[in-house]
This record gives C-alpha cells, structure tokens and sequence, in this order.
C-alpha cells in the first residue's frame, strides 16, 4: 500500500546527483499571478490564503489562483500542473505539515520548477527528515522549502496568520531572485 | 555496521509528529525495522517505503537490501 502512494524516483525531469533545477526569477512579484497549491490538511489552505493576502497588501500581486490537492500523498496531479503553468507566473505549496504531505509537497514544488515556475515550498519543522530525503531521491538534494514550526493543524485562525507573517519574507526570497536568509539548508 | 545515532532519533523525532514509532533489531543480513502505528496517527501519514529506505540506509549505515522494513498495514 505505501509502496503506491508515492513513486518518489518517478519523473523525467531529473537525475540522481543533480543540482536543484530552478526555473527563472524575477526580481520583484509586483503584477504577477501566484498559484497556491494547498493539501487537504487541516489549516494548509488558510495558510497560503495569509500568505496571499500578505503578498497582495506588501508586494502588489495581480491575481491568485487556489487549486488543491486531494490527496496528500500523491504529487500533483497533471490537470491542476498544467493549469498552474498556463495562468501562473508563481506558486506558493503547502503545507507539508506530516511525513507523506511533506514530502509530496517537495515534490511538486521540483515538478513546478522543473515546468519553469518558481516555486516556494511550505512544511512545518518536524518533518525535515522526510522532506529532505524526497529531495534527495528526486535528484534534487539540498532543495530549499520554508520550515514553519510545528503543528500547523491545530492553530486558531489568528495563529495561522501570525505564521504565514513570519513565513512570508521567506516565501518572497525563493519566489524571486533574493536570497532568503533562513530557509532550509 | 555503524548506526548513526543522531539520524536515527531524527527520524524517531519525526514520525512521532505523526504518532508513529520506530523499532530497530539485528538481524542476520543487517536491520529489522518495525514502524508501529499510534492512536493519533493517520494511515495516509506515513511516508513511503522507498523515502523511509533512504533514511534508513543512511542512518543505519547499511545499503537498502540489508534494510527488512515493515510498516503497519504490511501482512503480519
């Protein structure tokens, strides 16, 4: 059964010992549509709701498109990919906030870079281990994502948002061509 | 076989997030490793083998085919 959740060496698009693939930043997200790409888990979707409404009021994005998985194992699915890359010109995934959603989260964030849009990867603390190994078995060790702490499932709203705050510097350094200062690794 | 102690209890730390635990035993060709499954854990929670194999191939200091890994739902 777990066996099929996740084909982590699936993918065409990258290689054992591989760099981390990137797509193309700009410097500044003023003007552009950002994708959020939330998991079923509790909180996830109104996490990356802060996070974009953070971004509208301080960095002037010109639209967001919510997509969401439904399941939180399974990489994203192609009709949502596609769609992504047709209207978005960034995408913010999470939250990676248990062992499978963290990893499937790490990987849609490479399958996004790898379509050629950058991508800023959420998932809480706890879950380091399982994060970093999917980026290493997806050729792409050393893959930087934003850790929050954990939990993020049983936050009230307001902590939610506090979060998403604190996490959104972060988020805007692997969306653009900053340099974030302390995202993982 | 030399088992790194501070990834193992990396990876303990971690599933225990999820209410997982971990337990490691000698066996004759290198590890048994038994995840057991905890009333707060969900079944959709726990990686998948082949993420979990590669932790452990680092953390026990084994390659992959000395790893018996059994999960929860595997047949008893």
């Amino acid at each position: 059964m777990f066996e099929k959740m996740i084909d982590p060496t699936a993918g065409p698009d990258v290689a054992a010992g591989d760099a981390p693939r990137l797509a193309e930043r700009t410097d500044r997200l003023d003007g552009l549509t950002v994708g959020l790409l939330a998991n079923t888990k509790q909180n996830a979707a109104a996490f990356l709701d802060a996070v974009a409404e953070s971004l509208a009021e301080e960095h002037a994005i010109a639209d967001v498109v919510r997509r969401t998985k439904l399941s939180i194992t399974d990489p994203v699915p192609p009709d949502i990919l596609t769609e992504l890359v047709d209207t978005c010109d960034v995408v913010v995934v999470g939250v990676g906030d248990c062992g499978s959603c963290s990893a499937s989260a790490v990987v849609d964030g490479i399958t996004l870079e790898a379509a050629g849009l950058p991508a800023a990867v959420i998932c809480s603390d706890a879950f380091q281990v399982s994060a970093d190994a999917m980026a290493g078995l997806r050729g792409s060790p050393g893959y930087r994502y934003v850790r929050t702490p954990h939990p993020v499932a049983s936050l009230d709203a307001d902590a939610v948002r506090e979060r998403a705050r604190t996490a959104l510097p972060e988020i805007v350094g692997l969306l653009t061509g900053a340099r974030p200062g302390a995202v993982a690794r | 076989m030399s088992i790194d102690e501070q990834a193992l209890a990396g990876l303990r730390d971690t599933l225990a997030a999820d209410d997982y635990r971990l337990a490691v035993t000698e066996s004759e060709t290198g590890y048994q490793v038994t995840i057991t499954a905890g009333p707060e854990s969900c079944d959709d929670c726990l990686v998948p083998k082949p993420v979990m194999r590669s932790v452990l191939t680092s953390a026990l200091g084994v390659p992959e085919d000395a790893i018996e890994l059994v999960y929860p739902t595997d047949p008893a």
